[in-house]
């Protein structure tokens, strides 16, 4: 180019792709704006991004579909942030519940008003006044009603018995949408044309059982793992099982040569060749489970020195 | 325009493969004619490469040979335009073809998934001709061309292409054979109007004319080249993009880019992915002891490029 185009500077993002159910935006019943809010995330513990409608009618979390080297292009104009924001409807008791978990562990029937409280969130309070929280609490704890005051205090035993409902609610969808559960190879190239008759009832469990644990406690996830008798998943297996050995001979087994000897103070290593397809695809794969081709044969027989 | 080569078929949609084409002399049409093959442009970085036949009945050599348009050591843009104006003025039994590779397609053929290499490409471009030449109705009894790869076996191929036509491949046709110099000079003239008529399809505003000899060893090309390099699209079309010096410059000078199906290594590629790498596999430390503090987002979530959001 004769006059070289000159390079906008990069601005601070001030806007985003989203997608968002009607309900999130609809303005008709209040008179107030839809607006983000940061409450504390059950699983982290530290702030995460949710979304209140107007009115604090109802309660959003926010996520963002993101991957490397994406921009939108907006009209005439670049953005640069390539995420795609999606606002989807959560239920607040999620938000609710480590509250309640908290001070329950006092034994004490509350106001709700006095455990929905958080010092480094001031937006928590908001949670009360969503359409599904207060009607909704009965299923996570005993309510008590004195002077017309409603009083609280958690139950574990209603908690895992809803968790249980929404753990089967997610099975159901989970069937109908033929998203794939198994345990087995899950390769991010390898597409499963597997119906839903070829996994165990355990698989979507503990499938569903995954994805609600990512808004709740790690404790309330054990529990509810165990309410749906589930066991623990042990972490990573080894990656080979013991080869066998036969011994072949009394003799102690050493070393030939002193392979050392080749050793120098230069020695480099060489790079890291780069991989052929084959190692590739195993590369991106789950290998829990899965034996490496050595363990299916023994070492090789050592001839015998005379 | 001196002699009659309307290019505008070509300058219609420089992107793309062109034939031109003289009529066809009667007298080719019923006696013997020889025709030569020879090329244009194969190793400028820049602009077309362009092949052209030319064709004449093997009665009137003599005659060609006389009219100096023979004279192939004739380096100059004008007096190959005198030569070409000569050829013409014989068109009672002097006819001519040719085929514009445009260096877009050059680029596509070389850079497509299976490699269309230019030695094929000149190959078929050649044979090509030779057959418009005989579905034309010429008479074709000879045929002479430059070498493109082993002599041998290139005439061995053409040979079994054309059965019954007597095919002669050598080094340097065009100064052996006056026909296969007609056709230089045909292809010659040709590839310096494209060149110099050259419509930028994209928004250069004033172009530098001044490019040197085209040729990427040519310093002054590789100004050009870098004067022109657009940073995220790279050259015009213009440029043939499968030329390694183009190439090069596009690694050196323009953005970098992420290819996804180029090889990478796994272990990079693992963590761009947020997979977990290979390598955890065989650490010491996969006992999981404290793997309270790390929370691993479920695969639902992973799989689909979802992450919460802490802040806009």
């Amino acid at each position: 180019m004769a006059t070289k185009k000159k390079r906008m500077p990069n601005m601070q993002n001030d806007s985003w792709v989203v997608i968002a159910a009607d309900s999130a935006i609809d303005t008709q019943k209040h008179d107030s704006e839809p607006a983000f809010v940061r409450l504390r995330n059950p699983v982290t513990d530290a702030a995460s991004l949710y979304m209140l409608s107007g009115g604090d009618v109802q309660l959003f979390e926010v996520k963002a579909f993101e991957e490397d080297f994406h921009s939108w292009f907006v009209g005439q104009t670049v953005q640069r942030d390539g995420r795609l924001l999606l606002v989807t409807p959560m239920d607040p008791l999620y938000l609710m519940l480590p509250y309640l978990v908290k001070v329950g562990k006092e034994g004490k029937f509350q106001p709700l008003d006095q455990v929905v409280m958080d010092e480094d969130f001031p937006g928590c309070p908001r949670l009360l006044s969503c359409t599904r929280a207060l009607s909704s609490l009965h299923h996570i704890a005993e309510e008590k009603e004195v002077g017309g005051v409603k009083f609280h205090r958690y139950s574990q035993e209603k908690t895992m018995n809803w968790l249980k409902k929404k753990v089967e609610r997610t099975v159901t969808v989970l069937k109908a949408r033929n998203i794939s559960v198994g345990e087995g190879v899950k390769s991010t190239t390898y597409i499963r044309v597997k119906s839903e008759s070829d996994y165990r009832p355990e698989d979507f469990l503990r499938y569903a059982h995954g994805i609600l644990s990512e808004y709740l406690s790690e404790d309330l996830s054990k529990a509810l793992l165990k309410h749906l008798q589930l066991p623990e998943l042990t972490s990573p297996k080894e990656p080979e099982p013991p080869s066998k050995k036969r011994k072949l001979s009394e003799l102690p087994v050493e070393a030939e040569e002193d392979y050392t000897k080749f050793n120098s103070a230069d020695f480099a290593r060489k790079p890291p060749k780069k991989m052929t397809a084959a190692q590739k695809s195993l590369a991106k794969v789950d290998k829990t489970g899965m034996k490496s081709m050595s363990s299916f044969f023994s070492p090789k027989v050592k001839a015998e020195k005379k | 325009m001196p002699a009659v080569m309307d290019l505008s078929p070509f300058e219609s949609d420089n992107s793309v493969s062109c034939r031109l084409a003289s009529e066809i002399p009667d007298v080719c049409r019923t006696e013997d004619c020889c025709l030569g093959i020879d090329e244009a442009g194969r190793g400028p970085v820049l602009g077309p490469m362009v092949y052209g036949i030319c064709f004449c009945p093997v009665s009137k050599k003599q005659e060609l040979k006389d009219s100096k348009v023979a004279d192939s050591k004739t380096l100059n843009e004008v007096e190959r335009e005198n030569l070409f104006q000569k050829i013409d003025e014989s068109k009672s039994y002097i006819g001519w073809a040719l085929q514009i590779l445009s260096p877009n397609t050059i680029s596509t053929s070389m850079l497509q998934r299976t490699k269309y290499n230019l030695n094929a490409i000149s190959h078929d471009t050649a044979i090509d001709l030779v057959q418009y030449a005989l579905d034309s109705g010429v008479q074709l009894k000879e045929v002479f061309v430059d070498t493109v790869g082993p002599a041998d076996k290139y005439e061995d191929k053409l040979s079994k292409r054309f059965p019954g036509i007597d095919v002669t491949v050598r080094p340097k046709a065009d100064s052996l054979f006056p026909i296969v110099s007609a056709a230089s000079i045909c292809a010659k003239v040709a590839r310096d109007r494209v060149v110099k008529g050259w419509s930028f399809s994209e928004d250069m505003g004033d172009v530098e004319a001044d490019y040197g000899s085209g040729y990427p060893s040519d310093p002054k090309t590789k100004a050009w080249m870098l004067k022109y390099l657009d940073p995220v699209f790279g050259y015009p079309q213009f440029v043939r993009f499968s030329w390694s010096t183009a190439q090069t410059l596009m690694d050196s000078k323009g953005v970098t880019v992420h290819w996804d199906d180029d090889d990478e290594d796994g272990e990079k590629g693992a963590q761009r992915q947020n997979n977990k790498s290979m390598l955890a596999y065989f650490s010491a430390s996969a006992g999981g002891k404290d793997q309270k503090s790390t929370h691993q987002t479920h695969r639902f979530f992973t799989e689909r490029r979802l992450k919460s959001l802490d802040a806009l």
